[in-house]
């Protein structure tokens, strides 16, 4: 399991939510730059501070102070100054309340003894006018954010306060032992009680517009809602089930009928997210979960602690029924944060990043590898690649018409394609003709854009097993494969893509259709003498293009090997290489993924050949 | 209202007593930062112009925090800084550029001020080193000790014995401890201009670094005696340090003495062992050293020890003395200003370098930047996000071998998408280069971008001159100077990641002509092409002519689509610019203006469309009186057209247009659109087009402010505007004569009548077109 317990784990969003105050239970506060996903500071020694000057401690002075709680509030801006102060206040285990200025990094105001025997709650509402804090003793301490002085103390429960929330509104107080109760801010006076947690409530939360009251008690695998208006005593609204105990609540609802939105981070670091638009519909409502992959290798076998969502905010409603939020996920010493949209009812995987693990040596090696395939994987493209593809400069010798009727640039179906074919039959342009049989080349990638549309249906680069592919040919309809092929065979004529993934289809076709493609002699004979006419140069050429392949691949061998296995290759260095083939008159570049692909591209560079000499 | 990317560096940073606050001089105002943290305290606000100086008073005590600034406004303000309070202002009538405040002497605070006398012109000594007395009342302006060419930085050593100046190859030297008026005691000669020097802290030492490199030393100056360097062996009292290759800019020494820092335009910091002569290095700064500090600490028993280096607007805060780099505040970089690309790029007969990039939707912008990087800065946070190294390749300062450039950057889809043009020129031959696109891909868990596709050379030997990518899918137009463009597509289409191959679509040109610009239509349907002189209108995905336009002058520089209206931008040498605005509905030009666009930024998401451009005032415009009131010193307005007619809803005068750029932005917070625009020197500011408030903007470092012409609200808008139209256009130029004439035009007279229709019709399609 987790080194570090996410129930120690301490996390507060800035209001603005560009920083995440975290600190782990070693009395060392980090603060993160979510934009940037770096740590912008770091507090250590803070309690200390004041006395070190007489003692002159060594940096160690951290370890004796335990956080309890952290809340990271925004003064009101005072006068014109421009900038708000930012606090962080900070309940100790000794009992003490601290405020840190987080801009400045210095200790603002720092109460001692506040709660004997620890302090477990500090809170405030959004405009932060005043910081509330629990503790051990059962009291409750109204404290002012700008001096800190105590302004008023009372008694909530005869148990430790557990936990405590105000109301955004920053009317209503709700302080909880096992017992739930809200007290009027104002002048402190009960209004509700809320009992049925067995223990101590671990997280208390009002919904946004103060209507709801969440909370859940430690090792309860549930939350419950309870309604702030109405009886005196009440029992919950509904319950909210989760598979392990929540660790942190957060919601938002609004009266407006769109709805109760509720968010909590589980022991174990999943992320729930509930919807309903009112109490029943959220008490009925199936939690979405949002969590990490944990299906990886390496972090499997790693004994150290689990990437996990530790910090989540909801930002705002998009539509009903979902959010945006804001997350924080990740290992604790290098967490990475994300903003995403929640949608209720579909469920989310994260990618764990592996950042911060220090891996075993062994898996470091494959991480290594696993940069230079990263490093690979940037595709290259020089000239004669952007060549390749042109497509023909449209003509604008006719622009006095409107539109160009445009045969070939058929789009969407394939009754569109048969329309071209019909027009094709038709027209008795000299250019169309030519085009139709194969000799003026170029032209046709137009249509070829069209062709790609019809075998649409077939994902050309995968590769499929021949039965498979016999399948998916066998179902076609035997007028629909017909037209596959004529597709197939001009995408290949074109080189629309590459022989390798286009032949298996055209011989299949060929096969499993043949009496159709008989029965359609007169108009398919030119289609056949087309593919008759690409294929036998290139049966003839295979046995040389196997030699140059193999040779290819053995100098490029010796290349990778000469170069020592370079990750970093730079640009320049590619150049070479290419211009180094270049003289070896073939066509193809070195930065492939694999040697699959150059074959690919020494294959078409004969095609081109091929071709050249088809036209003479 | 936001404003940001303020450039951290104008003048020497300073540092205060307890070494916790970092206060810098940010164009008109002091920023205390945390040195801890790296956050910004507070600011001091009040100066009207730059601040050039600003100086902690020494106290022993660390409650008082006081500081004294100067400005080119011509005060010298005390401040206490721990609470933004003004607690003095002298008002010295003149720009002060430097200042200095030697130790008490007596009850009189005697300071020296290098300030800018313009009022003596039969003289070229505008610069003026002057003796002040900032305790006297009333205040006088001092006596002057003597006079330069222009205003130099006084030095001061840390004992505060000595002040100078250096003036061309020569260092003057005063002794600020006599009671009377300061004598100049020595002059220190050298045969190379002088850059920079430094005063040791206790002994009679002098570093002075030149123009060439060199660092020299002089030793036991200060007794009357001019000294000098004739050649460079001459090294009697003067040692010479030869490490840095290009010109020093920093000298430093430290506390104690030992140790000399010096820092250069070569981007590497030196610290010198003054006893042994031996060096250490710190290359990592990739960028020219501006300044560079060292705390004042207080504690010795404390283990940090801070330095400051400033850089390329980032600010540097280093430990001691292993040079580590502790923390750093970054600003937006300033623009690189290639020499060589304009004129390769020039000799195409365009003249285009796009180097900022705005993203509507996510608010962040990519700057490219000197060091072939490209800065990702957030708008609207004010926060620098990440850099991304577009070309490997280190920082140098002046290469003549080879030249690289990131001749152009463009990022959409929510900043998760930006593409780069790089231009690699070999030495001497400016009219070839190696030109590389290169299309990147945001990879959130890094907070980075990732190379995704590297094309070189997509239009062969020519120079690319525009990337447009489609708002709504994975499409990006290069347009290149050679006559073609060039659509490119990604092979996916949802979550693109770095593995996802972005290949070839389609080409096109027209009778050859240099293509100049490229805009997609709001949808991505509609792709807009300027050929020089003609807009073509393209379907990207059929890569098919749809319709030309052939009725400009001078070739387009800048296109943009709104609603159903697309906006030129059009100039060039022999003609007039233009601005003007063609319907797509009826294919044909609706208005135009005689204006010089910088650059154009469209809103079609809303309802109603809406357009704002940058115009850039040439001086002929701005000198003449009437207009002096209007501009007073800015040299562009940003005007905001709706789509009902020629008459700008708002108008607003900017500083520093020239190179700006302009764009509207979503702030999702708030739901509401802001338009950022972005000056010349990457300062930029982010407002409400539509609300009023931009006015107490009233003398900002950023000057915009809303001309006194449009007072109304949004929602009476629509209104109000009926009522202007009966107006003419000149009283919404305070009346005056400001040369903007309503309808200028291609063909005259006759085309103004005819545009009078055309703008009626427009209205009574108004309906239609928006259910289009």
């Amino acid at each position: 399991m987790n080194l570090v317990n996410i129930r120690d784990v301490l996390t507060s969003f800035s209001p603005a939510l560009d920083y995440l105050a975290l600190s782990t239970g070693d009395g060392r506060i980090k603060i993160w730059d979510t934009v940037k996903g770096q740590v912008q500071t770091e507090f250590a020694d803070l309690a200390s501070a004041e006395e070190t000057n007489i003692y002159t401690k060594v940096g160690k002075g951290h370890l004796s102070v335990d956080y309890t709680c952290m809340k990271w509030l925004a003064l009101e801006k005072k006068k014109k100054r421009k900038l708000g102060t930012s606090l962080l206040v900070l309940g100790t285990g000794g009992g003490d309340v601290l405020a840190l200025d987080v801009a400045s990094g210095q200790l603002k105001w720092r109460i001692s003894d506040c709660h004997p025997g620890g302090v477990n709650a500090v809170s405030s509402s959004t405009k932060a006018s005043f910081i509330y804090s629990g503790g051990a003793d059962g009291m409750v301490c109204e404290i002012d954010p700008h001096s800190g002085n105590l302004i008023r103390k009372f008694k909530a429960s005869a148990k430790a306060v557990s936990s405590l929330s105000v109301s955004p509104d920053g009317k209503t107080l709700a302080t909880a032992s096992a017992q739930l109760k809200t007290f009027k801010c104002s002048d402190l006076k009960k209004i509700q009680k809320f009992t049925g947690h067995p223990g101590g409530v671990r997280c208390v939360a009002f919904t946004e517009d103060g209507k709801f009251i969440l909370s859940s008690a430690v090792g309860e695998r549930y939350i419950a809602v309870w309604k702030t208006d109405g009886a005196k005593k009440q029992s919950a609204s509904c319950v909210l089930a989760l598979e392990h105990p929540p660790v942190f609540v957060d919601s938002w609802g609004e009266t407006e009928g769109k709805g109760l939105y509720v968010l909590a981070i589980s022991e174990i670091g999943v992320c729930y997210f509930w919807y309903g638009s009112n109490v029943e519909e959220l008490g009925n409502a199936k939690p979405t979960k949002v969590a990490l992959a944990a299906e990886d290798f390496a972090l499997k076998h790693h004994k150290g602690s689990l990437p996990i969502i530790f910090a989540a905010k909801l930002q705002g409603i998009l539509k009903p029924g979902s959010v945006n939020a804001f997350i924080a996920s990740g290992l604790l010493v290098k967490p990475s944060f994300q903003k995403m949209v929640l949608q209720f009812g579909t469920d989310l995987v994260l990618n764990a990043s592996k950042n911060g693990i220090l891996l075993p040596i062994t898996q470091s090696e494959s991480k290594s590898k696993k940069g230079q395939g990263v490093q690979n994987k940037v595709t290259t493209l020089d000239r004669t690649h952007a060549e390749d593809a042109l497509l023909p400069i449209a003509r604008v010798a006719d622009l006095h018409e409107k539109k160009r009727l445009q045969p070939h640039s058929s789009d969407k179906d394939t009754d569109m394609v048969d329309q071209s074919q019909a027009d094709h039959v038709e027209t008795f342009s000299m250019e169309d003709k030519l085009r139709s049989l194969g000799i003026l080349k170029g032209t046709n990638e137009q249509s070829n854009l069209s062709y790609a549309s019809v075998v649409e249906g077939i994902d050309l680069e995968a590769y499929l097993p021949p039965k498979k592919l016999k399948t998916a040919v066998l179902s076609m309809a035997p007028s629909t494969a017909f037209k596959t092929l004529e597709a197939l065979v001009l995408m290949w004529q074109t080189r629309g893509c590459g022989g390798k993934c286009l032949l298996p289809w055209i011989y299949s076709i060929m096969v499993n259709h043949s009496h159709y493609i008989m029965s359609q002699e007169p108009k398919n004979h030119q289609l056949l003498d087309t593919l008759l006419k690409i294929t036998k140069p290139r049966g003839t050429a295979l046995q040389q293009l196997l030699q140059l392949s193999g040779r290819l691949q053995l100098v490029t061998a010796q290349i990778n090997k000469a170069a020592g296995n370079q990750t970093q290759t730079t640009v320049h260095d590619q150049e070479i290489d290419e211009n180094e083939d270049e003289q070896e008159d073939v066509e193809e570049h070195v930065y492939a993924e694999n040697d699959y692909e150059s074959d690919l591209s020494s294959d078409d560079g004969k095609d081109k050949d091929d071709t050249l000499m088809g036209e003479i | 209202m936001i404003r940001g990317g303020r450039n951290t560096i104008t003048s020497v940073p300073a540092f205060s007593n307890d070494a916790k606050k970092l206060l810098l001089c940010t164009a008109n105002s002091v920023s205390v930062y945390s040195v801890d943290t790296g956050l910004r305290i507070t600011s001091l606000e009040g100066h009207t112009a730059p601040v050039t100086t600003v100086i902690v008073v020494p106290l022993p005590t660390n409650t008082i925090f006081l500081c004294w600034t100067t400005s080119l406004d011509g005060k010298i303000r005390l401040w206490d800084f721990s609470e933004p309070k003004i607690l003095k202002t002298v008002d010295a009538q003149l720009p002060v550029y430097s200042l200095v405040i030697p130790s008490h002497v007596s009850d009189d605070l005697i300071a020296y001020a290098s300030v800018e006398d313009c009022s003596n012109v039969s003289k070229d000594l505008f610069g003026q080193i002057r003796r002040l007395n900032l305790c006297e009342e009333p205040f006088c302006s001092g006596d002057t000790l003597k006079e330069m060419e222009e205003p130099k930085p006084i030095v001061i050593s840390p004992s505060g014995e000595f002040f100078g100046v250096c003036h061309n190859c020569k260092i003057h030297i005063w002794n600020a401890s006599c009671e009377e008026m300061a004598k100049e005691t020595t002059t220190l000669h050298h045969t190379q201009l002088i850059t920079v020097f430094a005063f040791h802290p206790d002994k009679r030492m002098l570093a002075a670094g030149d123009v060439t490199g060199r660092v020299l030393i002089w030793k036991e100056f200060g007794n009357g005696e001019v000294i000098s360097v004739k050649s460079e062996h001459d090294a009697e009292s003067c040692t010479v340090f030869n490490w840095h290759s290009h010109e020093v800019t920093v000298l430093n020494f430290s506390s104690d003495g030992t140790v000399l820092y010096s820092g250069g335009k070569d981007g590497v910091l030196v610290a010198w062992q003054l006893d042994t002569g031996n060096t250490q290095l710190m290359p990592k700064i990739e960028s020219p050293l501006l300044y560079f500090i060292l705390s004042s600490d207080p504690t010795l028993s404390s283990i940090k020890k801070f330095q400051v280096i400033c850089a390329d607007n980032q600010i540097h805060f280093l430990k001691m003395p292993s040079m580590e780099i502790l923390r750093t505040i970054s600003g937006i970089k300033p623009p690189a200003r290639p020499k060589g690309l304009l004129c390769y790029i020039k000799t195409m007969d365009i003249c285009l370098i796009r180097t900022v990039s705005i993203d509507r939707s996510s608010g962040i912008a990519a700057f490219s930047t000197s060091n072939h990087r490209v800065q990702l800065y957030n708008l609207l946070s004010d926060c620098e996000i990440s850099e991304v190294q577009v070309c490997e390749r280190n920082h140098q300062p002046d290469d003549d071998e080879v030249q690289v450039f990131i001749s152009a950057v463009a990022l959409a889809r929510n900043g998760s998408v930006m593409t780069t043009a790089e231009v690699r020129l070999a030495a001497g031959s400016l009219s070839e280069g190696l030109v590389s696109l290169k299309f990147w891909v945001f990879v959130p868990d890094k907070k980075t971008f990732s190379l995704s596709t590297v094309i070189n050379q997509p239009h062969r030997e020519a120079a690319i001159t525009a990337i447009t990518l489609s708002p709504v899918r994975f499409m990006a137009v290069t347009t290149s100077s050679a006559g073609d463009f060039k659509i490119w597509v990604c092979n996916s289409d949802k979550n693109l990641t770095p593995e996802d191959k972005w290949i070839f679509h389609g080409v096109g040109s027209y009778k050859k002509k240099p293509i100049t610009a490229a805009a997609f239509s709001g949808d991505g349907s509609c792709l807009a092409i300027a050929a020089t002189t003609v807009i073509l209108i393209w379907d990207p995905k059929k890569n098919e002519l749809m319709f030309v336009f052939e009725k400009f002058h001078a070739p387009i520089m800048e296109l943009s689509f709104a609603g159903g209206f697309i906006v030129a931008a059009s100039h060039g040498p022999p003609s007039t610019p233009q601005l003007s605005v063609w319907d797509v509905m009826t294919l044909g030009l609706s208005w135009s203006y005689r204006l010089y666009m910088e650059a154009i930024a469209t809103e079609a998401s809303s309802s109603d469309p809406y357009f704002a451009v940058l115009t850039w005032l040439p001086e002929s415009y701005r000198s003449v009186k009437s207009n002096e009131q209007i501009f007073r010193g800015k040299d562009g307005a940003i005007l905001l057209f709706d789509g009902s007619g020629p008459k700008p809803v708002a108008i607003w005068t900017v500083m520093n247009a020239r190179g700006g750029s302009l764009s509207f932005v979503e702030d999702s917070k708030k739901s509401q659109i802001l338009l950022a625009y972005v000056n010349g020197n990457h300062e930029y500011v982010l407002f409400d087009p539509h609300s009023d408030d931009t006015t107490e903007t009233s003398a900002k470092d950023y000057e915009v402010l809303l001309a006194a012409i449009t007072k109304k609200k949004k929602r009476s808008r629509k209104k109000t505007l009926l009522a202007m139209s009966e107006r003419p256009l000149e009283k919404r130029f305070c009346g005056s004569t400001l040369n903007i004439p309503p309808f200028p035009d291609v063909c005259g007279s006759f085309f103004a009548s005819h545009m009078r229709k055309r703008i009626c019709e427009r209205v009574e399609m108004q309906p239609e077109s928006h259910s289009a």
